[in-house]
């Protein structure tokens, strides 16, 4: 199936080649026999001819890869890799047969490689760098990646040098200095492949991460190795002196320090940008992109390592950053980092594959031999070398399998291709052996090694990489073991890696965090912790959401709804009954959202009941999806929607799912004290809280006559032991049992608006009417199923502006009977309601659909959240709500 | 840690603890070195107090270092005083080496764990317990209501048979894909 698709799209490309030669010649002759016409359509091809080129590539890459996957069998047997290079080989052989276009159109430049195709592949690795591991592993990757790649490099330099003096390689000369060029190049493990390969073998994350972080860590070495042998090549061998010996040290320490400097630099900047952001969060992900590209652009510029800058500018941002772009930014700034690195590496793959086929090439059997054998050779010698030496200190000693692994991981890649590409043949002669050597090199390793490395991590029975499921006892239990290592370390007086760390983390609270978070972190908080918690509380709620599909509310799930929460969270049998209940209804095939299951088992809980009252009551409240789009809503701050906390924020980043944090807050809030005005305060975000506040004090000093009293019930009914009587509250009142200000704020709105100020006792009587007044549908959104029970939708309105305190609270407390809601209600009418929520709109596309909301077990919830929301809502945009609503029915 | 003044412990006594806790005795030497220095309100007594060890600044900022210093000195002590021996049992828990002996198990090294929740001695990982330590790790302006949720989601998620406290059992079970041997773990100075 994917090969026609291929074979296809490569029709297409070459018709389109064809069609450009062809179509100049004809033109040219149509132009010269008669004179201009005006043409209604015209051919431009050479207009957009480059672009074009580039764009179809990008799209191939991409069918290519999408072909691929089509097949398990395929992908199961070959890395992509191997895969993408066999098509750039067709394809180039194709191209080259053909004659179609020039050969340096679709040869790998080295310029168009570093600059645009290599560095989001390493900013994304960067930045999503396993920092615990790469830390924890620093000194054996540094000295791999140092000392061990020096190593390589003078003794795959030296080899091919001595070499040079037997007939092997069929009386070729190769000076001294070029195999060093050649060795500089070749001995660098390469990220890209490095990473390619290893990402699906999944070993765990020490081994990973320690020839992954060699990989990226030796572009210092290999590029001041690199240029320093290929500058000593111009000097030429007999001008050297020991002074550029040393110069040569010295540029190490430069060109590795200073581009983790800059990196850090510009991942600062970086950071403190999205500080100030909070206005215009469509930019947050761009700026994020742009301060690395910078980063690495600059350190390009001024000639110190842009991998590292780039590589230390990403892992920096994602510390500090991801607290202060809003939720949806930082999923858009993952998910773009995945694409385009992935789209990256598929054309790298693609153009290797494409430039072999070529005319620069010029096969030498006894030197690739040899480069081949000496590459091979020395990485098993160095590796056994340095991982022994590193198991000095390590804490975890590297065994015999895991250097195995490691020697035979060291894959080598593209860069070292494009780095032979930009040899200079002038002072290199045997450019082109070189250029062949490396092919040769990468595909074999690519080909021979990524292949068998998957069989050979299952066979040598490698410790795999464990997908854990966050546990919160997990997270506990590895969170106290740090402290109590830290501890003993300072007791035993050994100041080992866990102090180095406490110190690392205090350093980061007092200053780094401070400076970059829009928000300062609490005294002795445990941030992750929270985190944890919450993202299991996410997953668990998710879990819970996706099963509950097609659940009837039933009796049980009110009595677990008006169950005393709080401190006695006990798992009774209303909660065994009710969990047997979802067990029953609920069998195992729904389709679990992939995205969000992405990284978890399907295991579920041990103790089902317990676990649903849990969620219960902890429960972030689902909201409605949204069906159509306001770009207005995107772009403006996210001021109301968000608080500022970013422990909320932070906590679902990885999930891709929005859910407002408020409804938490409000919880928190709400059930554990009274303090549901400061609540409010907090949910709306500090600015619009503040204007709310300063609007609400002036409104209601103006009509003061709105008794306190009033607001002390409000407060009351949210304390915590009152809940048994909110319900009844709110079913009586229609006040929303969320803030105390907002119904008067909107109350006072209205008289504003469209009423005389009536007299003051009736205001307070009425006052939940008057909030739903203010819009002609906020008695839809109260109670949306009202418009399918009574006839006449405008008759409705109509009811519902007359001030009927006896009919709406009528109304009301069917809210509160679960029964009510398996009979009238459609899905059809409650879209209706959910569009009305414009705030909410395009914050839920990876939710659900509407109507799955329609049989969850809490519909009540959802109304009073709904009522809540729109409430909230009305004192910005009561009018603008209303006309769309209006519109909508 | 260059202080030579060293009071030497007993050749039979070093011996002893050496073949107790497979240290070499050159490892013994500085811990015992540490263990004068820690010793500071009572220097020739020959044991550690609570005190002493939160005199270490680092011990007392750590949000846990109060209460592993109890467990160290009431568990592993007696009459919250912990001599070099006891001391050394301790540290010979979270020692990693070749050599193993019978108290640098990972199953010792969950029991101190697991210790560390479990302060009345039950056996048992009450909602009390947890809620103590989450306390204490946490910290800050969380509310309550939020700690007792997350104790009792923790709890909910290593209660095996439902009783609503965690037995050591339950506690190894849970924890058997951490990797709890390589991260409670030190090297000892030579």
């Amino acid at each position: 199936m994917y090969k026609n698709k291929h074979s296809i799209f490569l029709i297409l490309i070459l018709g389109l080649i064809f069609h450009k030669y062809y179509c100049k010649e004809q033109t040219y002759i149509h132009n010269q026999a008669k004179p201009p016409r005006f043409h209604v359509a015209e051919f431009n091809f050479d207009h957009v001819s480059d672009v074009y080129a580039i764009t179809l590539w990008i799209l191939l890459g991409s069918l290519a890869k999408v072909g691929f996957h089509l097949s398990h069998r395929l992908t199961e047997k070959f890395p992509e890799s191997c895969l993408l290079i066999i098509l750039g080989l067709i394809v180039g052989g194709l191209l080259y047969i053909t004659h179609l276009a020039e050969q340096k159109a679709y040869v790998l430049n080295s310029d168009t490689f570093f600059l645009f195709l290599l560095p989001p592949i390493i900013l994304e690795a960067g930045y999503f760098m396993p920092n615990r591991p790469f830390f924890d592993n620093l000194g054996t990757i540094l000295l791999l990646a140092i000392v061990n790649t020096l190593f390589n490099t003078i003794c795959i330099g030296l080899t091919l040098w001595g070499f040079s003096f037997t007939p092997l390689y069929g009386g070729t000369q190769f000076g001294m200095l070029p195999c060093f060029v050649f060795a500089a190049l070749i001995s660098a493990v390469d990220p890209v492949a490095v990473l390619a390969t290893f990402t699906e073998i999944h070993v765990n994350d020490m081994l990973y991460i320690v020839v992954f972080g060699e990989s990226l860590l030796n572009d210092a070495v290999s590029v001041v190795l690199y240029r320093m042998f290929d500058s000593f090549a111009k000097i030429g061998q007999e001008n050297l002196i020991p002074l550029d010996l040393i110069l040569g040290f010295l540029s190490f320490f430069v060109v590795s320090l200073g581009g983790v400097l800059i990196g850090i630099i510009f991942g600062v900047v970086a950071c403190f940008t999205t500080k100030f952001t909070e206005h215009t969060p469509v930019l947050e992900p761009l700026i994020i992109l742009v301060y690395a590209y910078l980063a690495y652009l600059t350190s390009e510029m001024v000639s110190v390592s842009g991998i590292l800058a780039i590589t230390f500018c990403g892992m920096v941002m994602k510390q500090y950053v991801s607290f202060n772009i809003s939720k949806k930014s930082d999923a858009t700034t993952e998910y773009v980092l995945k694409m385009l690195s992935s789209i990256m590496e598929t054309i790298i793959f693609m153009f290797m594959g494409l430039s072999t086929v070529s005319d620069h090439h010029s096969w030498n059997t006894g030197f690739v031999l040899i480069t081949l054998l000496a590459c091979l050779v020395f990485r098993v010698i160095g590796i056994a070398i340095f991982a022994n030496l590193a198991n000095c200190w390590r804490l975890l000693e590297l065994t015999r399998i895991d250097m195995l692994i490691m020697s035979y991981g060291g894959l080598r890649g593209a860069i070292a291709f494009a780095l032979a590409l930009i040899l200079d043949e002038t002072k290199i002669p045997r450019k082109k052996e070189f250029v062949t050597a490396t092919i040769a090199v990468v595909f074999f390793t690519v080909f021979l090694q990524g292949i068998t490395i998957g069989p050979l991590v299952k066979c040598l029975n490698v410790r795999r990489k464990q997908i854990e499921e966050p546990t919160m006892s997990a997270k506990l239990t590895n969170r106290m073991m740090d402290h109590v290592m830290t501890c003993l370390e300072e007791i035993s007086g050994s100041g080992g890696s866990n102090s180095l760390r406490d110190k690392c983390r205090n350093l980061d609270r007092n200053y780094f965090k401070r400076w970059l978070l829009r928000e300062t972190p609490q005294e002795k908080m445990d941030i992750k912790l929270l985190q944890t918690f919450k993202k299991i509380n996410m997953q668990s709620a998710m879990k819970v959401h996706d099963t509950s599909k097609g659940l009837v509310p039933t009796p049980s799930s009110t009595t677990i709804h008006t169950s005393p929460s709080g401190a006695n969270l006990r798992p009774s049998s209303t909660f065994a009954n009710f969990s047997q209940l979802l067990a029953a209804n609920l069998p195992e095939q729904t389709v679990p959202d992939l995205m969000f299951f992405e990284s978890q088992g399907t295991e579920h809980y041990h103790d089902d009941a317990q676990m649903h009252h849990f969620l219960d009551t902890n429960l972030y409240r689902a909201r409605p999806r949204a069906t159509i789009h306001v770009r207005s809503k995107d772009e403006m701050a996210d001021t109301n929607n968000e608080t500022n906390n970013r422990f909320e924020k932070s906590y679902h980043h990885r999930n891709h799912i929005y859910i407002p944090p408020r409804l938490d807050k409000e919880q928190l809030h709400g059930r554990k004290t009274g303090r549901s005005s400061s609540g409010t305060n907090r949910l709306t975000g500090a600015k619009a809280a503040s204007s709310t506040q300063a609007d609400h004090d002036s409104r209601s000093s103006k009509h003061s006559l709105i008794p306190s009293y009033k607001r002390e019930s409000f407060k009351s009914t949210n304390s915590p032991k009152q809940r048994q009587q909110q319900q009844k509250s709110k079913s009586r009142s229609k006040s929303p049992p969320l803030s105390s200000d907002q119904p008067i704020k909107s109350l006072s709105e209205t008289k504003d608006i469209d009423q005389p100020i009536p007299p003051v006792s009736i205001v307070i009587e009425n006052e939940d009417d008057t909030v739903k007044m203010d819009g002609a549908t906020a008695a839809e959104r109260i109670c949306p199923w009202r418009r399918s029970s009574l006839p006449d939708g405008e008759k409705l309105t109509s009811t519902s502006s007359i001030d009927d305190p006896s009919n709406t609270s009528h109304t009301f407390s069917n809210t509160n009977d679960p029964n009510l809601h398996s009979g009238p209600l459609t899905s059809a009418n409650f879209s209706g309601a959910y569009n009305k929520s414009a705030e909410y709109m395009g914050e839920f596309a990876t939710i659900t659909k509407p109507e799955e909301y329609v049989s969850r077990p809490h519909v009540r919830d959802l109304f009073n959240n709904q009522f809540r929301t729109s409430d909230e809502k009305q004192e910005n945009n009561s009018e603008t709500a209303s006309n769309e609503s209006v519109t909508r029915l | 840690m260059g202080t030579n003044k060293s009071v030497l412990l007993p050749p039979d006594q070093v011996q002893l603890i050496c073949s107790e806790t497979g240290f070499t005795p050159k490892q013994l030497r500085r811990l015992y070195i540490r263990f004068q220095e820690l010793a500071k309100r009572n220097p020739t007594g020959g044991y550690l107090t609570r005190e002493d060890f939160l005199d270490i600044r680092e011990v007392a900022l750590n949000p846990l270092g109060e209460r592993l210093v109890d467990v160290i000195v009431q568990d592993y002590g007696d009459a919250n005083k912990i001599n070099f021996r006891q001391f050394a049992n301790v540290l010979a828990r979270f020692r990693r080496g070749k050599a193993t002996t019978d108290l640098n198990t990972k199953e010792k090294k969950l029991l101190f764990l697991f210790s560390m929740y479990d302060r009345n001695h039950d056996s048992k990982i009450d909602r009390n317990e947890l809620l103590g330590i989450l306390k204490l790790m946490v910290g800050g302006n969380i509310h309550d209501e939020q700690i007792a949720t997350i104790a009792d989601h923790t709890i909910g998620e290593l209660d095996a048979d439902g009783d609503l406290t965690i037995t050591f059992e339950e506690f190894c079970e849970t924890l058997s894909r951490i990797d709890v041997d390589e991260k409670m773990s030190m090297k000892f100075l030579n």
